[in-house]
């Protein structure tokens, strides 16, 4: 089975937008979600290749810094 | 013996059996290692017949498990400790002790940079256990004295418990090959200490240290990458404190300053990689970048411009918007410690929303990092050349060479500098809703940001200059030309060399 990658929030904000969807295959830094948080819109990026299983937070949601947003399966 | 089985069996190490395995592995062996990391392989040997002090183990401690040797690394003269885990695990023992000690004494009287290949498992039982032991090994009261005399720089390279793990954490440079661990005790001694099963990698693998301890400034995947790591950071420093850096012939730069325009977006909420703003300023191919996944926030690395040697710090919007927190603090006053040590001008590229607030930060302590990180820059005598790209907000405008705290300080023309982002000052400090006064909020948010144009700080000369993107690395270049020390002989006071730091 493949390994699951917990994607998490490394600061606190309001998620801006959902850069992609379950089923998605994405790349070490490619964006996940973006979050609005110092005035700026601040991108939470994938740690490592691999495909989204599942976004857990969706536009509006409060996040906090360590919280896991997604999970992608390693490629 | 003779003297030729003598030197024949100390050459051996741990023996053929065991040289072999690591062979196998892909993994080079101590006298391997030393080869690889002097010029032409040669090296001046201290203490070949050195052996451990214990009749028992006299037979089976060839050199005792330490190889101390002398050469050049990049034409100038080095000096390593390469510890030899074949034999009794490189552990630390009396005699080896003695031997490690040599070597920072010879390296620092002698001023050339010192290098630590660690592969260790610990102190030697017999050597080290009970009072005797104990008492014996605390003999030296300078032992872990760091001064900064000359550059010193460690790969952990296997295994690094006791001593390996200790210089390692002194060292200005500290290297990892992926598979090495690098802790405080093995997860043997660990478990059972605390009941908790930890792996090795969980404890002190190369993930752990370049994303969570940052003690660890690069990683890779050989022991060949690790030996080159080195000597590509030695190459950047002086061979002493009492030397300025080496220059070399200038590059130019990977990325043509001329597309800073279009790698920085001017809207302030948007987010990019300064990485590739990096490449547009320094010589091609020189940015030897040190902790990057620990507090990506903020870049730090040695680089060159016009050949000179330059210490880059710099804001990554690209990650936690650029704001500063606890660790990049921590980041870059290590990073200072090393520049202001070895006589290395900094250069910030500043892009910062203010310093990353919120629980977590005040709970570690946030005012007490950030106090620290200002006295450490304020107290580097090195040349600073601050520069913002986009904008500078509260007291993190200080901790990136704001005003006089940098020898130049320069925005582009489209930067932005002021106490906080105009759009909370209006909310907050003001107490204006959007929501409910709109055209009032919106009035008021465009006079605080002509406020903050970077002519209004030029005007009261608190800023040196106002320049364009596309001139950045130009102006850079020219201020260093300029800010030599020469009057010292292009050194500095040196005040943070006895800074503790990692």
């Amino acid at each position: 089975m493949a390994k699951t990658i917990d994607v998490i929030a490394n600061l606190t904000g309001i998620v801006w937008q959902v850069d992609v969807a379950a089923g998605d295959r994405v790349a070490e830094d490619d964006p996940i979600i973006t979050l609005e948080s110092m005035k700026m819109e601040i991108p939470v990026c994938a740690p490592e290749d691999g495909e989204v299983v599942e976004i857990l937070v969706g536009k509006d949601d409060p996040v906090e810094e360590g919280q896991v947003i997604a999970r992608l399966s390693a490629a | 013996m003779d003297h030729e089985q003598r030197k024949a069996h100390a050459l051996a190490m741990g023996g053929e059996k065991k040289l072999a395995q690591r062979k196998a592995a892909g993994i080079l062996n101590a006298r391997e290692r030393m080869a690889l990391l002097f010029d032409n392989g040669q090296f001046h040997e201290a203490g070949l017949f050195a052996t451990s002090e214990r009749p028992e183990h006299r037979e089976k401690t060839p050199a005792d498990a330490k190889v101390v040797g002398f050469g050049q690394i990049g034409g100038r003269n080095g000096a390593a400790v390469s510890n030899d885990l074949t034999v009794m695990g490189a552990s630390s023992s009396t005699v080896n002790g003695r031997k490690i000690a040599y070597a920072k004494d010879i390296a620092t009287r002698n001023g050339m940079p010192l290098v630590f290949l660690g592969e260790s498992s610990g102190g030697r039982i017999p050597d080290n256990m009970g009072a005797r032991g104990m008492g014996a090994s605390a003999w030296d009261a300078h032992q872990y004295v760091r001064t900064r005399e000359t550059p010193w720089a460690s790969a952990v390279l296997g295994p690094c418990f006791g001593s390996s793990a200790w210089y390692t954490c002194l060292a200005d440079f500290a290297v990892m090959r992926k598979g090495g661990t690098l802790a405080v005790a093995s997860p043997k001694v660990t478990s059972k200490a605390i009941g908790q099963d930890i792996s090795e990698e969980e404890l002190g693998g190369w993930q752990m240290h370049q994303q969570y301890s940052g003690l660890i400034d690069q990683v890779v995947d050989t022991d060949e990458e690790a030996i080159e790591a080195i000597r590509t950071f030695l190459s950047y420093m002086p061979s002493n404190a009492n030397e300025a850096p080496p220059t070399v012939g200038a590059r130019a730069p990977a990325t043509a300053p001329a597309k800073l325009n279009e790698l920085v977006p001017v809207d302030r909420a948007r987010v990019y990689n300064m990485a590739r703003v990096i490449e547009a300023v320094v010589d091609g191919g020189s940015f030897f970048e040190m902790k990057r996944k620990f507090a990506p926030n903020l870049l730090t690395g040695l680089a060159r411009i016009d050949g000179r040697s330059v210490g880059i710090i710099a804001n990554n919007p690209m990650q936690k918007g650029g704001a500063v927190d606890y660790d990049a603090c921590d980041k870059a006053i290590s990073f200072i410690v090393l520049c202001d040590s070895f006589h290395i001008p900094i250069v910030m590229l500043v892009d910062q929303p203010g310093f990353l607030v919120g629980l977590q930060g005040e709970r570690r302590g946030m005012p007490g990092k950030i106090m620290s990180n200002i006295q450490a820059l304020q107290m580097a005598s090195v040349p600073k050349i601050s520069v913002v790209l986009r904008k500078t907000y509260g007291a993190a405008f200080v901790n990136m060479g704001g005003g006089r705290n940098s020898d130049e300080f320069a925005l582009w023309d489209r930067a932005e500098v002021s106490f906080m982002d105009p759009g909370i000052a209006v909310g907050i400090a003001l107490g204006v809703d959007h929501e409910k006064e709109p055209e009032r909020y919106e009035a008021l948010k465009a006079q605080l940001n002509a406020d903050s144009s970077p002519y209004e700080i030029a005007g009261m000369f608190s800023a040196q200059a106002v320049i364009q993107p596309h001139e950045t690395r130009d102006y850079i270049a020219s201020s260093l030309a300029i800010h030599t020390r020469a009057i010292s002989g292009g050194k500095g006071k040196r005040l943070l060399s006895v800074w503790p730091y990692r």
